[in-house]
């Protein structure tokens, strides 16, 4: 008998799912007036804590994307500079940093209007001004 | 009936601008209930409108060798066959010229956009286009005659070709949805093979032809092509519930017109549920379905009414 | 009859990648089909071979979106077996988990764009709302719902806690009664057999002839999975069936993908209920000892391959990728012959095939 039963449903098989999914909520959601907020582990923008930096170049030397740079002038005065644009999140300067300084936030910005604006300088240890 | 009366049918109210809104807005029911049936959001109301002042905007090229006259009459003749048509339909429930025959030349009105759409195709030389328009050919032939065949069924029972009487006689029995449920949903199939819905969309299926027959066109062509398959639904869907559902209101009333309107959405419902479970059937199984299957159950069943 | 070229171009609706098949039709009958690849060739081998062995795990990682944790999973394995690592056992776990988790991903994807070429556009909606559960998943462990980047040389880079495993076992229940009602539907809906029935046909001959290998093989009757044969990061240490059907078509190919999920979802359940506890990495150094090495994962598709050779400085010296899908798309040209048009649109997004892969 249900096969039978089955046997006839399968010619309107979807049928009593449509009908359930039509006296739900939908899934999606109406974008740009309704946002999506990130969890907490998503790695979003590259942040420094400034004191600890000092100027190794681990980080530099493994970012996958090259969007650091290093500018030193001498042994203690040094600029590490960030191309926001070629970086990809990947987080692989947090793990190479040893002195804690480097880390990636949740926050993501989302576009520049001015080319200029992608370069960031994130320490600024130059001492001869 | 003075110019200004005339005017005021043909233009705005049974007529040019009611067409519209209507066509409009069972599109956009169309879509919101596919999109809810299937778990998203949908479109907002004014999405089918907003599209149409969009392809007005857009610029008008076709390939170089079409024939730019004939290019520009196909969708211009589809349009305004389908607007004569609903001429001819008491729609919003006011009395229409009617005489014998006028079931037929309702029928040879609402096919002309489907010929219109493979010539469309022929004329455009893609392709896609050309894949698109051989297949809305065979579609053509064959849920043509599976739609007029399943509608003169209501015709025969009433004992006369012109749509009046048809709907005199089922306000004197009973609508002929009773009596003969069979026809209604063969004339249902046959509406979907002929307005090219899923699961019968194969001559404009995305995934093979880009966009069938239309792949070409672009800008104000385009907006009519758009109109008119919109108009068809229409129109269709309002001849539909003409010859079988008559009897249920009185004409010339705001109830009735209610009435009307309520019907034509509940229909529109069931098109779009058929159009979200099933899948697109190929040309060789959408033929097969209509000779083997279809046309004789409308064969036995006009047979059944020409004998009672 | 008339014939035509259909273009099944570069940019066409039905491929998600550039792919081109000039489809010679006779009328509707496919006689003849031309393939052209290369058209998101990057140059990855190539490239590899320039960066350090640490900025190697980002550059494989982006050779395809949707088998992207298989791919870094298979090359740190590599390194890792030159360098003679012995990875914590929660590392291998946590990369388990995350494999099994895009192999969900990759199949409900695929039947989502199998469902829309034929038409059938709420099967494709309801897969892919299903999906969202495991993309939501990977967006809290590892912060990327499609690119992930959790694995280093020596291990992974993200931990498990309480709040994890408690919405892993919560969503795992979930997603296993909505795949089952999802497998109940293709096995019983006339619609949907009727447009893949009995196309596609690949025999156990051409199998082995084209040395096809992954879902497309064992619907054919091939019975071959790399986590069972050849076990790699702790599948030894788990229970799992590998589905294996013989009709050969285009709709066994779907249901067996689903059992495929179905199994998928018991190993993750098993992953999380047997977690041991550790570190999840240990350091390794940066300079890779001379020598050579193979190594191979069960990606979605099959059977993914990787040679490394290094010779003791930062970058390797040679890094070979073979992905599964350039063994099916060897065998399309045979598959589409004597098919209809609308057919070929259920062939090609029915072999499954990811062309970012298949180009490198």
């Amino acid at each position: 008998m249900k096969k039978l039963l089955l046997n006839i449903r399968s010619f309107f098989y979807l049928l009593p799912n449509i009908l359930e999914a039509l006296f739900s909520k939908p899934e999606t959601i109406s974008y740009p007036t309704v946002t999506h907020k990130p969890p907490a582990g998503y790695r979003g923008s590259v942040r420094i804590i400034a004191e600890n930096c000092t100027g190794c170049g681990l980080c530099v030397r493994d970012c996958p994307a090259a969007a650091l740079i290093l500018e030193k002038v001498s042994k203690q005065s040094f600029q590490l500079i960030h191309y926001r644009d070629r970086c990809t999140s990947c987080g692989q300067c947090e793990l190479s940093c040893k002195f804690n300084s480097i880390y990636l936030d949740n926050t993501y910005e989302e576009a520049f209007s001015k080319r200029k604006d992608f370069i960031e300088v994130l320490v600024d240890k130059t001492e001869d001004r | 009936m003075n110019l200004f009366n005339i005017f005021l049918r043909i233009f705005i109210f049974p007529g040019f601008l009611f067409m519209l809104i209507l066509a409009l807005f069972l599109h956009w029911l169309d879509r919101k209930l596919i999109a809810r049936f299937q778990g998203r959001v949908g479109p907002p109301w004014y999405q089918p409108l907003a599209d149409l002042v969009k392809l007005f905007a857009k610029e008008d090229i076709l390939p170089s060798g079409t024939n730019q006259y004939f290019a520009a009459l196909l969708p211009l003749i589809s349009f305004a066959s389908v607007l004569t048509a609903s001429f001819y339909l008491p729609i919003a429930i006011q009395s229409t010229p009617s005489f014998q025959g006028d079931f037929i030349v309702l029928m040879f009105l609402l096919s002309m956009p489907s010929l219109m759409y493979f010539l469309a195709g022929w004329v455009t030389q893609g392709v896609y286009s050309i894949i698109g328009g051989n297949r809305s050919l065979l579609q053509y032939f064959s849920y043509e005659v599976l739609f007029l065949l399943a509608m003169s069924g209501t015709a025969i029972a009433s004992g006369s070709w012109a749509l009046t009487d048809i709907r005199l006689t089922q306000i004197k029995v009973t609508p002929y949805i009773f009596p003969q449920i069979i026809g209604f949903l063969l004339s249902l199939a046959g509406l979907i093979g002929k307005l090219k819905r899923e699961p019968f969309d194969i001559p404009k299926a995305k995934s093979e032809v880009i966009a069938g027959a239309l792949t070409e066109f672009s800008g104000k062509k385009l907006a009519l092509w758009y109109l008119t398959i919109q108009l068809q639904t229409v129109v269709g869907l309002s001849f539909l519930i003409h010859c079988f559902f008559s009897g249920l209101w009185q004409m010339n009333t705001i109830s009735g017109f209610f009435i009307f309107l309520l019907l034509l959405v509940i229909l529109q419902c069931v098109l779009s549920a058929i159009s979200a479970i099933y899948a697109r059937l190929r040309i060789d199984q959408l033929i097969h379905l209509n000779w083997h299957i279809f046309i004789p159950l409308t064969l036995l069943h006009n047979i059944y009414i020409l004998l009672k | 009859m008339s014939k035509i070229t259909v273009p099944i171009g570069p940019q066409h609706p039905l491929l998600k990648e550039p792919l081109s098949f000039l489809v010679s039709l006779e009328g509707e009958k496919v006689t003849d089909s031309v393939l052209r690849l290369g058209y998101v060739h990057r140059g990855i081998e190539k490239l590899a071979e320039q960066r350090t062995y640490i900025q190697n795990i980002y550059l494989i990682e982006r050779i395809c979106g949707i088998c992207s944790h298989i791919h870094s999973t298979t090359y740190c394995q590599s390194v890792e077996e030159l360098l003679k690592l012995e990875v914590p056992k929660r590392g291998l776990y946590i990369r388990m988990l995350l494999c099994e988790l895009e192999r969900i991903h990759s199949h409900l994807l695929w039947l989502g764009v199998l469902a829309k070429n034929i038409g059938l556009n709420t099967l494709f909606m309801y897969a892919w709302r299903d999906r969202e559960i495991v993309l939501n998943i990977m967006e809290e462990i590892s912060g990327g719902r499609v690119s992930h980047s959790v694995n280093v040389i020596g291990g992974v880079q993200v931990n498990l806690n309480e709040s994890h495993l408690s919405l892993l076992q919560q969503n795992l229940q979930e997603l296993n009664k909505r795949v089952k009602e999802i497998l109940r539907s293709i096995e019983n809906d006339r619609s949907f057999q009727a447009r893949t029935q009995k196309i596609g046909h690949l025999s156990l001959e051409d199998i082995k002839r084209y040395c096809v290998v992954g879902p497309v093989a064992r619907a054919s009757g091939l019975d071959i999975d790399i986590r069972r044969d050849a076990p790699y990061a702790a599948y030894d240490e788990l229970n799992f069936e590998v589905p294996v059907m013989t009709k050969g078509d285009v709709w066994a190919r779907s249901i067996l993908r689903i059992h495929e999920t179905l199994q998928a979802i018991r190993l993750c359940v098993q992953i999380i209920n047997n977690l041991p506890d550790g570190p999840v990495s240990i350091t390794a150094p940066r300079r890779v000892p001379a020598g050579e090495v193979a190594s191979r994962a069960e990606a979605p598709r099959g059977e993914v391959f990787y040679y490394v050779r290094s010779d003791g400085s930062q970058n390797p010296a040679r890094l070979k990728i073979r992905t599964p899908t350039l063994t099916t798309l060897i065998t399309l040209p045979g598959q589409l012959k004597n098919m209809q048009l609308a057919d070929v649109s259920a062939i090609i997004a029915g072999v499954d095939l990811c062309i970012a892969c298949g180009d490198r």
